[in-house]
């Protein structure tokens, strides 16, 4: 079977995997990095966003092949060592951004991606329009629009805290 | 196990097609969701490696759209409002992360009478560029699209570009679709236009193309030349305009639907030429 090496999360990974494997199998399966979610079979959910090279992709769309030499990221490359959630995770939690979590691996990186590329700001509405290839059957988008909105003023230096979620 | 190539080069990739069946793959949005039961069992061709395949360029002549070019790579590009229509599609195929992989290319050569791409290859009067060991060859779009998943493509060809003419004077594309909703849908009515003014603002010609509503895209002749000379206005589509659609009836509308919104979407395209 070929075997293919990439960096994960900034470590150094290779697992030897049949070339139909998907990336999320790869993931999941031969390095068990199991934050990493599988919704649907019709890449529409986006619960298995990853980054690939600094690009959000479908971990279910492409085969692990493809990646040889890539740099991945996944929802467990977030924090800090020392457990400091990334500023998307923090206001996640403190925007009560997520219900059952099943979308929220997916949707965290979305917005990673969306925030990164879109130095000058975003609106709620861009915000929306930005997460169209993520679903969530739970909270109605409407606290994961507010959690972006307040995720990207510490991102983009704006603010040194994260704003609080009104009481 | 399948076979997994992914050269670097056009010239391995041709001479890998020319030496037996392989499914090409770029993008992959295409591939896989239809496969992911039954994950794939014929050989592969990755042609994500190639990096003379992605990108645009352009010249006197026009603008070469390599196959490999994403749709956030349109999205993302200079582009003159010759291009307004194709960057809208852009915007709309599936989300961000379908944009970053999925190209023009696997969006054409997968042939799908909903594609977005189509129409507007067709109203930029595009032609595709096909590549194997035997050599080049180039054809119009609407030669390139035969049917339902069906091109003009050999097997043992590449698509390595798309080319589209550079036209005289001032112009402007646009591109309107209906779904059930705006993202990860597969479009029940498209349609795109294209149109070269005068400098008085009169249209020198036009291109009206319809997509979702017949087995490949086509093209509205008969209005297409009722514009030539004229403003555009949303009043000179009529209702005979639609003929040569061929519109189904399937989960997402009924054929009457359809060519119902088919004109609807036509006259905001010349609503929105107008502008
Ligand atoms: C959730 C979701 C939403 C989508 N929404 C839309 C939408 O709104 N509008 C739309 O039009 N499409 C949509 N699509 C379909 C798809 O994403 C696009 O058509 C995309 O552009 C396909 O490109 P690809 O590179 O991923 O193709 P691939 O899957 O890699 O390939 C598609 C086909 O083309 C062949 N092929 C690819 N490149 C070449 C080449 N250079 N030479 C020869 N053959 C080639 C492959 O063999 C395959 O048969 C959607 C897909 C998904 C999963
Ligand atoms: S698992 Fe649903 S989009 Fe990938
Ligand atoms: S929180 Fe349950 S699907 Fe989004």
């Amino acid at each position: 079977m070929p075997k293919v090496s990439l960096t994960v999360n900034g470590k150094p990974a290779s697992a030897e995997v049949e070339n139909r494997t998907l990336l999320v199998e790869l993931l999941r399966e031969h390095l068990r990095l199991t934050g990493t979610h599988v919704g649907c079979d019709t890449s529409q959910c986006g619960a298995c966003v990853v980054h690939v090279n600094g690009a959000s992709v479908k971990s279910c769309t492409m085969l692990a092949v493809q990646c040889e030499g890539a740099e991945v990221v996944t929802i467990e490359g977030l924090a800090a060592p020392d457990g400091t959630l990334h500023p998307m995770q923090e206001a996640f939690r403190e925007y009560h951004a997520l219900q059952c979590g099943f979308c929220t691996p997916g949707m965290v990186m979305s917005a990673i991606d969306l925030v990164q590329r879109n130095p000058q700001g975003l609106s709620d509405r861009e915000i929306r329009e930005g997460l169209e290839g993520n679903l969530c059957r739970c909270t109605g988008y409407h606290n994961i629009v507010r959690a972006i909105a307040a995720a990207q003023q510490v991102m983009h230096g704006k603010v040194k805290e994260l704003p609080r979620a009104a009481e | 196990m399948t076979g997994y190539l992914r050269p670097a080069t056009l010239d391995e990739a041709v001479a890998a097609l020319a030496a037996g069946p392989r499914t090409p793959i770029a993008g992959g949005t295409d591939v896989y969701p239809a496969r992911i039961v039954a994950a794939p069992d014929e050989d592969l061709l990755d042609l994500t490696a190639i990096a003379a395949l992605r990108g645009i360029t352009a010249d006197a002549a026009g603008w070469r759209f390599g196959a490999a070019t994403t749709w956030t790579d349109v999205i993302e590009a200079a582009l003159p409002p010759l291009f307004d229509g194709l960057k809208a599609a852009a915007r709309e195929v599936g989300g961000v992360q379908i944009q970053n992989a999925g190209t023009l290319g696997g969006n054409l050569c997968n042939a799908s009478p909903a594609a977005d791409g189509a129409p507007n290859w067709l109203a930029l009067d595009a032609e595709v560029e096909l590549a194997s060991a035997a050599g080049t060859r180039l054809l119009p779009v609407c030669d390139f699209l035969l049917g339902n998943r069906r091109t003009a493509r050999r097997p043992d060809e590449i698509l390595t570009a798309i080319r589209v003419p550079r036209p005289e004077g001032r112009a402007r594309g646009v591109f309107l679709k209906l779904g059930a909703r705006r993202y990860l849908v597969i479009s029940i009515v498209s349609v795109a236009a294209a149109a070269q003014f005068e400098a008085d603002g009169r249209i020198a010609s036009a291109r009206i193309a319809v997509g979702a509503c017949s087995p490949v895209p086509v093209r509205l002749p008969a209005l297409e030349a009722r514009l030539v000379g004229r403003r555009a206005d949303p009043a000179l589509a009529e209702p005979a305009d639609l003929a040569p659609l061929a519109p189904i009836d399937d989960v997402r509308g009924t054929a009457s639907y359809r060519r119902d919104a088919a004109l609807t979407l036509v006259r905001r395209a010349l609503a929105e030429l107008a502008r």
